[in-house]
C-alpha cells in the first residue's frame, strides 16, 4: 500500500493511499484521500469493507484519526463508502458529507441519519479545521447525484470517478507519466459509466474555471500540472455513454 | 488456543445459527396453512353435525371443542409467527456485528508491534469494545426469543394429544350416528391427518430448537473464551 503526501503547507495538507499490493485481485483498486488541516482530518472517499483495516491502519501511521470529523462520499458506490459503518462504529460522532439525492441509500450501508450531511444538488462548501473547501457538482459523472471537491488553497480537485484509470497490477506510479498511454486505461471506463455529454461538457466548464494543479480520481494515476489539461481535453472530445458495445 | 481459533470458531457458529434461525422461519411457516385447514376442518364439523339435526347432537359437542383447538393452534402459530421474524433478524444482525467485530481485530493487528502509529489503538479498541457490547446484548436477546418461542411451541405436544382424542371420539360416535357416520368419520379422519402433521410439524422444530439452543450455548462459551483469551 503506497501512502503519499501531496500537499503539505503550515497545517494543511493532502494524503492519498492507493495500490494496495494485498487487495483480493477481484476487488478494483481504489484511491482514499487524507486532509488535514489544522488537526482536524477529512477523509474522501474512504474505500469499502474489503479495505478498511489497511486504510485505517495506514492512515493511522500519519495521522490521528480520532481527529478525523468528517467523511466525504462524492458518490453511493460500495468501492467509495460501504466501509462507511466501521468508520462510524470507531467514531460515532463522524459526520459523513454525501449527495442529498443518495441519503435513504447509503443509510443501508448502517449509518444512522445523524451522522448525515447532506449536499444539495448545486454544491456548497466543506469546513475543515477552518478551511473552506468547495463541493462542485458532478452530476451524472457517473452517478446520478455526483460531486467533486476543489480545494482553493493546494489547488487540488477531488475528481471521483472522473478520470479513473483501469491500470494494469504492475503500474505502480502514483502520477500519470504518459498521457497517451493512460487514456487507453481511461477510455473503456469513461465511455461505459460516464452516461451523459451535457453533464461532461458542464463539468469541464467548471474545472476549468478554477486554478487546479492536481486532479485526483478514485482509481488509477493523479494528473498533475500540464496533465490537467491534457485530461480535460481529452473528456471533452469523448463520446461518453457509448462504451457498451464497440469498446473494450 | 489463541484468539483466532476462537474468532474463528465464532465466525462459524453465527453463520450455522443464522442458517437454523432461517430453517426453523421455513419450518414455523409451514404451521400456517395448517392451522388454516384446522379452520376449515371445524367449520366442516359443524356443518355436518347441523344437517344431522338431532341425531347430531352428541356430534356437535365435538365440534365445540374441534373449533376450541383449531383456534387454540391458530393462536400458538400466530404468536410462533411473530417471535420467528425477530429471531432471523437477530441473528443476521449477529453475524454482521460479528464480522465488524473481527474487522476491527483485523485494524488492531496491525498496531501490534508498531511503535509508528500516531493514531492510539484504543481508538479501534473502544470501537471493537462497543461491537463486542452489541454482540452481548444481541446474544442475550436472541437468547430471550429462542427460550420465548420453546414456550410458546410448548403447548403444540398437548394439542396434538387433544386432536388425537377429539379424532377418536369422532370416530366412536361416527360409528353410531347411522346413515350421517359418514361424514362424521370424515371429519375424524381429516382431524387425525391434521393433528399427525402438527404433531411431526412440532417435532422438526423441536429438534431445530434444541440445535439452535445448543449452538447458542457454544456461542456463549466462545464468546467467554474469546475474552478471556483478549
Amino acid at each position: 500500500m503506497r501512502v503519499e503526501q501531496l500537499y503539505k503547507k503550515n497545517t494543511h495538507s493532502w494524503m492519498v493511499m492507493g495500490r494496495d499490493p494485498d487487495r483480493r485481485e477481484e476487488v478494483i483498486d481504489t484511491n482514499q484521500y487524507l486532509i488535514q488541516s489544522n488537526g482536524r482530518g477529512l477523509l474522501l472517499d474512504p474505500g469499502g469493507v474489503e479495505n478498511f483495516s489497511v486504510v485505517a491502519a495506514e492512515f493511522s501511521k500519519h495521522f490521528d484519526l480520532a481527529n478525523v470529523e468528517a467523511i466525504f462520499a462524492s458518490h453511493q458506490d460500495p468501492d467509495v463508502i460501504s466501509s462507511l459503518s466501521f468508520w462510524i462504529q470507531a467514531n460515532p460522532k463522524l459526520l459523513v458529507y454525501v449527495p442529498k439525492i443518495w441519503v435513504s441509500f447509503i443509510t443501508h450501508f448502517g449509518v444512522s441519519l445523524e451522522n448525515m450531511r447532506p449536499i444539495p444538488d448545486e454544491g456548497g462548501v466543506i469546513t475543515v479545521g477552518g478551511r473552506d473547501l468547495e463541493v462542485v457538482p458532478a452530476h451524472y459523472l457517473h452517478s446520478p447525484g455526483n460531486l467533486s471537491i476543489y480545494d482553493p488553497e493546494a489547488k487540488i480537485f477531488f475528481s471521483g470517478d472522473i478520470g479513473a484509470a483501469l491500470l494494469p497490477e504492475d503500474h505502480t506510479d502514483l502520477f500519470v507519466t504518459d498521457f497517451a498511454e493512460h487514456a487507453n486505461c481511461m477510455e473503456y471506463f469513461h465511455r461505459r459509466w460516464m452516461p451523459s455529454n451535457t453533464a461532461k461538457a458542464r463539468w469541464i466548464a467548471e474545472v476549468r474555471r478554477r486554478d487546479v494543479e492536481m486532479l485526483c480520481p478514485q482509481h488509477g494515476a493523479i494528473f498533475k500540472g500540464d496533465d490537467v489539461g491534457r485530461f480535460l481535453s481529452w473528456f471533452e472530445n469523448l463520446d461518453v455513454g457509448s462504451g457498451w458495445s464497440n469498446v473494450r | 488456543m489463541n484468539e483466532n481459533i476462537y474468532t474463528r470458531n465464532m465466525g462459524e457458529e453465527y453463520d450455522t445459527i443464522f442458517r437454523q434461525c432461517v430453517s426453523l422461519n421455513t419450518e414455523l411457516h409451514k404451521l400456517v396453512p395448517l392451522a388454516k385447514q384446522m379452520h376449515l376442518l371445524s367449520s366442516n364439523a359443524v356443518s355436518s353435525a347441523a344437517r344431522a339435526g338431532s341425531e347430531g347432537d352428541a356430534f356437535r359437542v365435538l365440534t365445540q371443542d374441534i373449533q376450541l383447538l383449531g383456534d387454540d393452534v391458530s393462536n400458538c402459530i400466530d404468536d410462533t409467527q411473530k417471535i420467528i421474524g425477530e429471531i432471523v433478524l437477530l441473528a443476521s444482525n449477529l453475524a454482521r456485528l460479528f464480522s465488524s467485530y473481527v474487522t476491527f481485530g483485523e485494524v488492531l493487528s496491525h498496531f501490534e508491534d508498531d511503535e509508528s502509529m500516531i493514531t492510539s489503538p484504543n481508538f479501534f479498541a473502544k470501537g471493537q469494545k462497543k461491537i463486542a457490547g452489541d454482540l452481548r446484548d444481541n446474544n442475550n436477546q436472541l437468547s430471550r426469543s429462542l427460550g420465548m418461542l420453546i414456550n410458546l411451541l410448548s403447548p403444540v405436544s398437548t394439542l396434538v394429544k387433544k386432536g388425537e382424542y377429539l379424532a377418536v371420539c369422532s370416530s366412536v360416535e361416527a360409528a353410531s350416528s347411522g346413515e350421517y357416520g359418514v361424514s362424521f368419520e370424515a371429519v375424524s379422519s381429516m382431524l387425525r391427518e391434521l393433528v399427525s402433521q402438527l404433531g411431526q410439524q412440532s417435532a422438526k422444530q423441536s429438534s431445530l430448537l434444541r440445535d439452535l439452543s445448543e449452538a447458542m450455548e457454544k456461542q456463549q462459551i466462545n464468546m467467554r473464551n474469546l475474552l478471556y483469551a483478549r
